[in-house]
């Protein structure tokens, strides 16, 4: 940056120093791979031990994925592995946009207005602790075993998450920006659309965040009490089969799942909120 | 800036009244659905109904085979193992993660493969392992408390002022000194933001695991109520969830502001 | 002696404001008491005291941000007549200590803010904007977010942003607390030059004496304590660009040092 400003601006340093046996030994990447190596040569070992012939309760790695690959070949219940994908994706898709569309708003509008927080703040209260998962019964009592009620029971859970966030984003703007927007000769209005809304996106997409770890659990165990698709049915599946390598390659398939579209989300957040300052962490 | 703010000193009463009106409006709303039949019995129960049950199931362990408070009593027995053991591990995990490169190096690989899995998903593995008895909830419970520990005592060391840990090194404290009189207490209001959030997975989990793997507990109950479609016992099983975590966190947050008093001032 | 400014006619004028707050719900805490100024047009007026002397307070008052316990502020607007200040408006900006720009918006986004409020076309707001942060020396940032500026350039952009909605009285509120020294004396000339450039009536508070002399037509010096009251005010006859090592300037310095004394 040149210009008659720049010694206003700040750099960031990083120093270089020669690459010896004690610092490669400590370097992150080399721990990873260590740490790796040690993980699944670990896990194979235990599976191989542990496990007498035809009444192994671990599978090994290469055997979980011969599972997978013998999945996404062949059908279970009419669905590949893909297809079983989609259809949970399908359910945490569905569910999750209903909560945001409705919690959302809901959460700003309590934020906003002290009387509808004054009637809504009490039922949510009251209903927020309950487990998203124990309405799984409720749900199962007025909309059967098809989708709806999975779709159901992901909404109760991302909802919890998305209110919350929503709201408190609202409350912790820093009032001293609702002053320069009325010194600015902004009313209400302005104050509510340059401020609140801006303002409570970052809490709002940590919210978004939350919920859909949220969501993905819920689908999970809905799947696991009742389905016919699904990722959680492949593991009760698994189960029902006493085949630990289908369990666990089901595993696998919606740690992969939950974890990409955790990333499309943090990307969109990125692209959605460039002001926002990256914080080191998880 | 002036270190004073004028206070809003009295709220409007309707303000004060609108949450018990609300209240009382749901709970009225409630049982008047299902009373005038436009909710059938058999997918809801009268909160009356409910509550009628409530005082039966305190004498009588039929038709689910235990008390209420037997139910209770295992659940939270078996929550608390969990959690206590998700704290015993995940914190100082957290915390070494956070502050020595090895300990990262070698436990963050693994964390990140086992993190996204829902502690969920786990359950029929340890159906496998453990069968349904206590120790396979206890995993599953502890697996959930387990990840929001690492994560928050992690971050809290992560947080610790830079320029106090070079003040430290200054002074010529060792690694292991500056973690122990540094990091670990500046990180303790993360770690204690970590009870709050771990009780909650715990909790989850539990009603999880019992609804799948379990012969007694409140999750039980609520599977125990739709199989015999009785909704008023899904209802009760819910409630006494609901009720009792709340209480619970309650205890956790009374307990978080006595210790943290001093740091927070 | 050249023609002062206080021959201008009178635009602002705080006739007995006290303030008190309220603090905890009970216990009582006077922050102003009997505070009487008047500012007139185009004048730069800095009022300079310790910290916690209220004269933020006094500040926010004049800027309707906080109403007044007691007594009231009028301001004279563009058609001659004076009207009491009801809550905040366009015709009064404030650039605050602590910067407060909006960190979802651009340098160009922050500065185009007020006059957007005020319903003006696009275009011109894009280039009032423009103008002011050229004014400021901000060309060629115009796009970056607060978080990528250093605190001077953050407080260029809090100026530039009252400068756009053409405020006809410009409060200032410490903006230069947060910056270091060196910075702080570039901003000051900075600040000279940009009045110079355009004229306004100021409200530039202060607790630095130097700061104060630099840039004040007049300083009104308040009492080191609270409840903040006004002490005495000095006139400051020196010609512009002021030079911090003028005998006359040193001598004035000298005299504000030894009044403020006696009450801390």
């Amino acid at each position: 940056m040149s210009s008659n400003i720049a010694n206003e601006t700040t750099c960031a340093f990083s120093d270089r120093r020669p690459w010896t046996v004690g610092r490669v030994l400590k370097s992150r990447p080399f721990l990873y791979a260590v740490s790796l190596c040690c993980f699944f040569f670990g896990w194979d070992y235990l599976a191989r031990t542990l496990g007498t012939e035809g009444s192994s309760s671990l599978a090994r790695p290469a055997q979980v994925w011969t599972a997978l690959q013998d999945l996404y070949v062949n059908e279970l219940a009419e669905h590949k592995l893909l297809g079983h994908v989609w259809a949970s994706t399908q359910r945490v898709l569905i569910g999750f946009s209903i909560a945001a569309v409705l919690a959302v708003p809901m959460g700003l509008f309590m934020a906003l207005n002290r009387y509808v927080n004054a009637i809504v703040k009490p039922l949510f209260d009251l209903l927020k602790p309950m487990p998203p998962i124990s309405w799984i019964s409720i749900s199962i009592l007025w909309f059967g075993i098809d989708e709806t009620s999975k779709v159901f029971i992901i909404v109760i859970g991302t909802f919890v998450p998305c209110l919350l966030n929503a709201y408190n984003g609202v409350r912790l703007v820093e009032p001293e920006l609702y002053d320069v927007i009325r010194m600015l000769g902004g009313n209400r209005c302005d104050e509510i659309l340059h401020v609140c809304f801006p303002a409570s996106f970052p809490a709002i997409f940590a919210g978004l965040q939350i919920s859909l770890s949220s969501a993905w659990t819920c689908v999970l165990a809905a799947e696991l009490v009742s389905a016919r698709s699904g990722l959680g049915y492949i593991i009760v599946q698994g189960m029902n089969l006493s085949d630990p390598a289908m369990v666990m390659g089901g595993m696998a398939v919606i740690a992969l799942v939950a974890w990409g579209t955790t990333l499309i989300v943090t990307a969109l957040e990125g692209y959605l909120c460039p002001w926002k300052r990256k914080i080191a962490g998880l | 800036m002036t270190a004073y703010r004028e206070v809003r000193v009295r709220t409007p009463l309707i303000l004060k009244i609108l949450p018990v009106v609300s209240i009382a409006a749901f709970f009225c709303l409630w049982e008047f659905v299902v009373r005038s039949g436009i909710v059938p019995e058999t997918m809801l129960a009268a909160p009356s109904t409910v509550a009628e049950l409530f005082l039966v199931k305190l004498r009588e362990t039929d038709p689910d085979g235990a008390l209420l408070q037997q139910h209770a009593w295992v659940s939270i027995q078996e929550a608390f193992t969990g959690y206590f053991l998700s704290l015993a591990v995940g914190i100082p995990l957290g915390l070494a993660m956070g502050w020595f490169v090895v300990a990262e190096g070698l436990a963050r690989p693994v964390f990140e493969i086992i993190r996204p899995i829902p502690p969920v998903a786990w359950i029929p593995l340890t159906i496998f392992w453990f069968g349904i008895g206590l120790p396979g909830k206890i995993f599953i419970i502890w697996l959930g408390g387990l990840v929001p520990c690492v994560i928050n005592a992690y971050v809290g060391v992560k947080m610790t002022n830079p320029t106090l840990i070079q003040m430290a090194r200054t002074y010529g404290a060792s690694d292991w000194q500056i973690f122990r009189q540094l990091c670990v207490p500046s990180s303790l209001p993360m770690v204690f933001g970590a009870l709050q959030i771990a009780l909650a997975c715990c909790w989850t989990n539990l009603v999880a695991a019992e609804l799948l793997a379990a012969d007694m507990g409140l999750g039980f109950m609520i599977t125990m109520g739709r199989r015999l479609a009785m909704p008023e016992m899904v209802v009760l099983g819910m409630v006494m969830v609901g009720l009792t975590g709340a209480v619970i966190g309650i205890v956790i947050d009374r307990v978080e502001k006595k210790l943290l008093a001093g740091i927070r001032r | 002696m050249a023609p002062h400014s206080s021959d201008a006619p009178v635009k602002i004028a705080c006739a007995h404001v006290s303030k008190t707050f309220i603090q905890k719900g009970k216990q009582e805490v006077p922050v102003l008491d009997d505070v009487s100024l008047e500012v007139h047009e185009n004048e730069f007026l800095v009022i300079l005291g310790p910290g916690q002397c209220g004269k933020s307070t006094l500040l926010r008052i004049i800027a309707g941000l906080e109403t007044p316990s007691t007594g009231s502020v009028t301001l004279k607007d563009k058609d001659g007549m004076a009207r009491e200040v009801q809550g905040p408006g366009s015709d009064r900006g404030l650039v605050f200590q602590g910067y407060m720009l909006f960190p979802w918006k651009t340098v160009q986004g922050n500065v185009e803010m007020g006059p957007r409020l005020r319903g003006l076309p696009a275009a011109e707001c894009r280039a009032l904007a423009r103008h002011y942060i050229d004014m400021v020396g901000l060309t060629g940032f115009e796009g970056h977010y607060p978080h990528q500026l250093s605190g001077g350039m953050k407080q260029r952009v809090g100026i530039a942003r009252v400068y756009a909605n053409s405020p006809e009285v410009m409060l200032l509120d410490e903006p230069f607390g947060q910056l270091d020294a060196q910075t702080r004396i570039f901003m000051e000339q900075e600040t000279a030059r940009i009045w110079q450039a355009e004229k306004r009536t100021v409200i530039f508070v202060t607790n630095n004496i130097d700061e104060a002399l630099y840039l004040g037509d007049r300083i009104v010096a308040m009492e080191g304590k609270l409840p903040g009251r006004v002490q005495t005010v000095y006139e400051v006859d020196l010609p512009r660009p002021r030079d911090f090592t003028d005998m006359e300037f040193l001598r004035l310095r000298q005299q504000i040092i030894d009044a403020s004394r006696l009450t801390l």
